[in-house]
């Protein structure tokens, strides 16, 4: 059964090997082997969680190697819906590029190689695997980015490579500190290893700022973020809604186990400022970020900023060494990849069906493609943290985190966030519902630039399913905490 | 007091809720439509009645939905003080469909779908807001209830009014996420936000200071949507939205979500025993006492109806807020009732102006003189509503207000009765303007308003020997010099205007009597029945509450509710 872990990583590269050597031949082969790895993929992934459910935390040890020699994959109640995450998402992303594109088979080798990558980032418990991961899903990620066809797409491109590999590098070196230290990279063992060297040590000090530092700049924390607007705004919006559900989620994710599972809340208490840093940082990230997506003008740099605050709360949760605040991080992290990957897919509807990229375009639309607009409105508001929305259950789990560390700060930042975050959505769903629109903007985009395509029944089912879902997962809220607690317990 | 499991708090607010699904499937026949939204609106009210005789004998519904965030389940509870909120809501939201139906479609208005749909989300989670059995729960509902109210705001999609929704969202998020801070302050300080009757035990016991900072929050934030002074100026502008939201959801179900959110607050989360010892209660009150009579003074400026009633809106909310911060029992009672009897006077007079501005496109108090002949049954009713605003007796206001003097006495806070007294006569000062010259004016022979014409402090225009251009400016003449000229020269600058501009735009305000003043008409003939029978309902219950408040079903519940609290029997 534990099989399944490994399948989870292994199924998506061979996947993506198919799709190239079998191009030559057939030209649309890509996406029904995308497909059908997606679908396999969902079958392990649940398995996997059935497993989970069932029996707590489950493990693998890689070529019979036992760790700490080997490479462990492990799943466990944080990791498991993170997985599953990861297959509904593909599968949502592949029934949006279906119509949408991009159509090329050299997209779904990517994609399925990005996917292998963020599933061995959920399933690793190794810490240089883990950079091993990281790396497959930026250099996919990479790739993805740069098949948009402007020019402006390779430079994100190129400027996501040179911050990402920085970013992994310093993430490099702080392993190689850990294992000069410790001698040894498996996360379990590097508890006690790393307490025995003594939490004081300049080295393992070295090893957290370094590592840390590395993985913040791959969650797009301001001002860390400076790759991010750009990769999200300038690729294909089948790439844009993937990247931003899961790529700074499996950071973020990386994140939370690093800190506690390798560090532990023991070296938080002990080295107060590590924690305090972070959330400092975060707390900036939070409002800086909202205040720049208040600024633009495209739809999707706003929403490319707004990840950059939203991921901001996830990160003072995780800083904040507490342990409602964590549960609520990881539930936000699952929150805002629904979301945020459903609002990215529905501006690419508008996009591809009416042409309209900016807020000034945004201007009646809801007239002209009632379904979508609502499912826009939806997100938007569970983004806000409307209860009984998904958005909501992670903030209040992170507010009463904050109240309950005597955070009053992150308290009063997290709770305002919610006005900040309004202040974005708001000003676009004024446009949308209330705005009459201007007569000229059809002309503007049927002579040239602009082609619209005819959108797709799976491209709105997509869309509205994600809306549902932000709904229904705020619903069951306390089930998701259910699953995702025990998990977290053991750290505190 | 028994809780008994039943489906029907929830069914109550799903039968309004699924309103909002079946009046945008039939978007395509009107009739349908509308057919839809008084199905669901007598459903609703047909629910929320069925548990009427039940919760008066003592008995809680209870709908339990399961956990929603750890520590917190998700239930809904028919109390007596859900009930009051619940059974106004539904009730009034009934007579307020017909009259939306006679409105919209006098006035032929667009998005008619959109305005249905969310009128109905908006009373389902008013529902919402007076079944949560705890401060979750609310909270949840209480921002539903935001959203759904912003399409209404917003629905002229002007520039106007596209600005009061803006900050109308930023003013009531604003107010929830006061609220949600003093929700979690709430729950760590004492592991539950369950409401009961009386408040939580473990939050008399906790840090004084933490349990006052979780108290401020949550009133400053409940208290947005109670248009406490200083938070309250989204409401005057939130009238641009049609006459029935204002007459609804601004007199009624938002903002007494708010009063009802504060009175959560301090009847079942801290308690009035509580609330006392923290000496929280009179600040309160004195906030409720300068927005009850500031509001009035500046009501006494507005020109435009709507705006006038705003600011008497705003005044009157107070008035529930001022005894609910007084904690006397008699005081409770008078708070509490004031929430039906201003709900069935306000409804009514926002009923009279909106279907003044349906019949005659007026909006203006300057433009209505002599309007009592083109709408004698109209001005009645509007009448009968601005007296029991002012609390005289025989109507809804004076039986509440009774009570509040009665409870500002009791607690020995004299100041609070003549804020009550200067309020009623403030009350008189900005209603009988509007009744006097309807009835006993006609637009050739009016007299002045010096309150809305001229700058506060009058004009020092001649005194100082200017020139004599300033004096020829028909505007620079002073009160006191030949008034009724004033006005007649105004009138015809305003009827050239009107003539020059002719443009046909009838959303534009172009009201006042047409040439040869108002026509006559006969009682009953001056609208269609849509809007006439809900106007003359609202104002007949508005007397029942008045005349015969011991058989109307709200003061048994108020009743029941102090006596649940604070355990005086009345």
């Amino acid at each position: 059964m534990t099989d399944a872990l490994v399948l989870l990583v292994v199924v998506p590269i061979a996947a993506s090997l198919f799709p190239v050597a079998l191009g030559g031949r057939f030209e649309r082969i890509g996406w029904f082997v995308a497909a059908a790895m997606g679908l396999v993929h969902l079958g392990l992934s649940a398995t996997v969680a059935a497993r989970v459910l069932d029996v707590g935390r489950i493990s693998y040890a890689v070529g019979g190697f036992e760790p700490p020699f080997g490479i462990e994959l492990v799943a466990d109640g944080i990791s498991a819906p993170l997985l599953v995450l990861v297959s509904l998402s593909t599968l949502g992303v592949l029934a949006y590029a279906r119509r949408a594109g991009p159509h090329s088979n050299a997209f779904y080798s990517e994609l399925a190689l990005l996917t292998a990558g963020i599933s061995g980032v959920f399933a690793t418990a190794d810490v240089f695997n883990l950079y091993v991961f990281l790396e497959i899903t930026g250099l996919a990620t990479y790739a993805l980015v740069a098949s948009g066809r402007s020019p402006s797409a390779a430079l994100a491109s190129l400027k996501y490579l040179f911050v990402g590999t920085i970013g992994a590098s310093l993430y490099l070196l702080g392993v190689g500190y850990l294992y000069i230290m410790t001698g040894t990279l498996n996360m379990a063992d590097l508890t006690e290893a790393v307490a025995s060297v003594g939490y004081s040590s300049p080295a393992i000090l070295t090893s957290f700022g370094l590592i840390v530092t590395g993985l913040l700049v791959k969650v797009a924390v301001f001002p860390l973020h400076t790759w991010q607007p750009g990769a999200y705004a300038e690729s294909p919006d089948t790439v844009s809604a993937y990247i931003s559900a899961l790529v700074s989620t499996a950071a973020g994710y990386a994140l939370v186990r690093i800190i506690y599972a390798v560090y532990t809340t023991e070296f938080l208490d002990e080295v107060s400022l590590a924690g305090d840093a972070l959330v400092a940082l975060a707390s900036v990230s939070i409002v800086v970020g909202a205040v720049l997506a208040v600024m633009q003008s495209d739809l999707k740099r706003m929403l490319a900023y707004s990840s950059v605050s939203q991921f901001g709360l996830v990160v003072a949760a995780i800083g904040l060494a507490n342990e409602t605040a964590l549960v609520g991080a990881v539930v936000h992290l699952v929150g805002h990849a629904v979301m945020k990957g459903g609002l990215f897919l529905t501006v690419g509807v508008f996009a591809t069906g009416l042409g309209v990229r900016t807020v000034e375009d945004f201007a009646g639309l809801a007239a002209k493609a009632p379904v979508s607009s609502a499912a826009f409105a939806v997100l938007a508001f569970s983004m806000v943290g409307i209860p009984p929305a998904v958005g909501f259950v992670g903030k209040w789990n992170i507010v009463v985190g904050a109240v309950e560390a005597g955070a009053w700060s992150v308290a009063a930042v997290v709770v305002v966030s919610t006005l900040l975050t309004l202040a974005y959505f708001g000003r676009v769903i004024e446009r949308m519902y209330f705005t009459a629109p201007e007569p000229e903007a059809d002309a503007v985009s049927t002579d040239g630039g602009n082609e619209t395509v005819e959108v797709s029944f799976g491209m709105r089912a997509v869309v509205v399913v994600s809306a549902v879902a932000a709904v229904v997962l705020g619903v069951l809220g306390s089930d998701l905490i259910t699953v995702i607690q025990p998990a977290l317990e053991v750290y505190f | 007091m028994t809780d008994v499991f039943s489906l029907r708090p929830l069914a109550a607010v799903l039968a309004a809720a699924v309103g909002i699904v079946t009046i945008v499937a039939s978007k395509r026949s009107p009739n349908v439509r509308e057919g839809f939204t008084v199905l669901s609106a007598v459903s609703a009210l047909g629910i929320v009645a069925s548990m009427v005789p039940g919760v008066l004998n003592g008995t809680t519904y209870v709908t339990d939905l399961g956990t929603f965030v750890p520590g917190v389940r998700f239930v809904l509870r028919a109390d007596p003080l859900g009930m009051i909120f619940a059974l106004l809501a539904s009730l009034l939201w009934l007579i307020t469909s017909f009259y939306s139906i006679g409105y919209m479609r006098g006035l032929d208005e667009h998005a008619q779908t959109r305005y249905f749909a969310a009128f109905a989300g908006s009373v389902s989670a008013a529902l919402g807001v007076a079944f949560a059995s705890n401060l979750i729960v609310l909270y949840v509902f209480y921002e539903l209830l935001t959203v759904a109210t912003y399409p209404l705001v917003t629905h002229d999609e002007t520039e106007e009014a596209r600005k009061a929704g803006r900050k109308y969202l930023a003013y009531t998020f604003g107010g929830g996420v006061a609220a949600l801070a003093g929700t979690a302050l709430v729950f760590l300080t004492t592991g539950t936000v369950e409401f009961s009757a009386g408040g939580i035990a473990a939050l008399a016991n906790a840090d004084p200071v933490v349990a006052r900072a979780a108290f401020a929050l949550l009133v400053a934030g409940f208290g947005v949507k109670a248009a406490l002074m200083p938070v309250h100026s989204w409401l005057p502008d939130a009238m641009v939205a049609p006459t029935p939201v204002s007459g609804l959801l601004h007199a009624v179900a938002v903002v007494k979500s708010g009063v009802f959110g504060i009175a959560r607050v301090i009847l079942d989360v801290y308690g009035p025993d509580a609330v006392g010892s923290l000496g929280v209660g009179l600040p309160l009150a004195a906030v409720a006492a300068f927005t009850i009579v500031v509001a009035s003074i500046i009501a006494l400026r507005q020109d435009n109806l709507k705006r006038r009633l705003a600011y008497s809106t705003v005044s009157q909310l107070s008035y529930i807020v001022l005894g609910l911060a007084l904690l006397s029992p008699a005081a409770l009672v008078g708070g509490l009732l004031h929430i039906p009897a201003h709900a069935f006077m306000k409804l009514t007079l926002f009923f009279c102006a909106g279907v003044i501005h349906v019949e005659t496109h007026t909006d203006d108090i300057s433009d209505m003189a002599g309007i009592g002949r083109r709408m004698p049954l109209t001005m009645i009713a509007f009448t009968v509503a601005s007296l029991g605003m002012a609390g005289l007796p025989l109507v809804a206001g004076f039986v509440s207000k009774w009570y509040l003097l009665i409870g500002s006495i009791e607690t020995g806070q004299t100041v609070f009765v003549f804020v009550l007294l200067a309020s009623g006569l403030l009350n008189i000062g900005y209603f009988w303007p509007v009744i006097y010259q309807a009835f006993f004016q006609t637009p050739e022979d009016s007299d002045a308003k010096p309150l809305i014409e001229f700058p506060i402090g009058g004009v020092r225009a001649v005194t100082d020997g200017g020139s004599k251009d300033s004096v020829a400016e028909g505007e620079q003449y002073a009160v006191d010099r030949n008034p009724s000229d004033h006005v007649a020269v105004a009138d015809g600058e305003s009827d050239h205007d009107a003539a020059t501009d002719g443009e046909p735009d009838h959303d534009h305000h172009h009201g006042g009597a047409p040439a040869g003043g108002w026509e006559r008409r006969r009682l009953g003939t001056e609208s269609t029945w849509f809007m006439m029978a809900p106007i003359t309902i609202a104002a007949a219950g508005a007397i029942v509450l008045g005349v015969v408040p011991q058989t109307a079903v709200f003061l048994a519940l108020v009743q029941r509710v102090v006596a649940d609290v604070t355990g005086v029997v009345f």
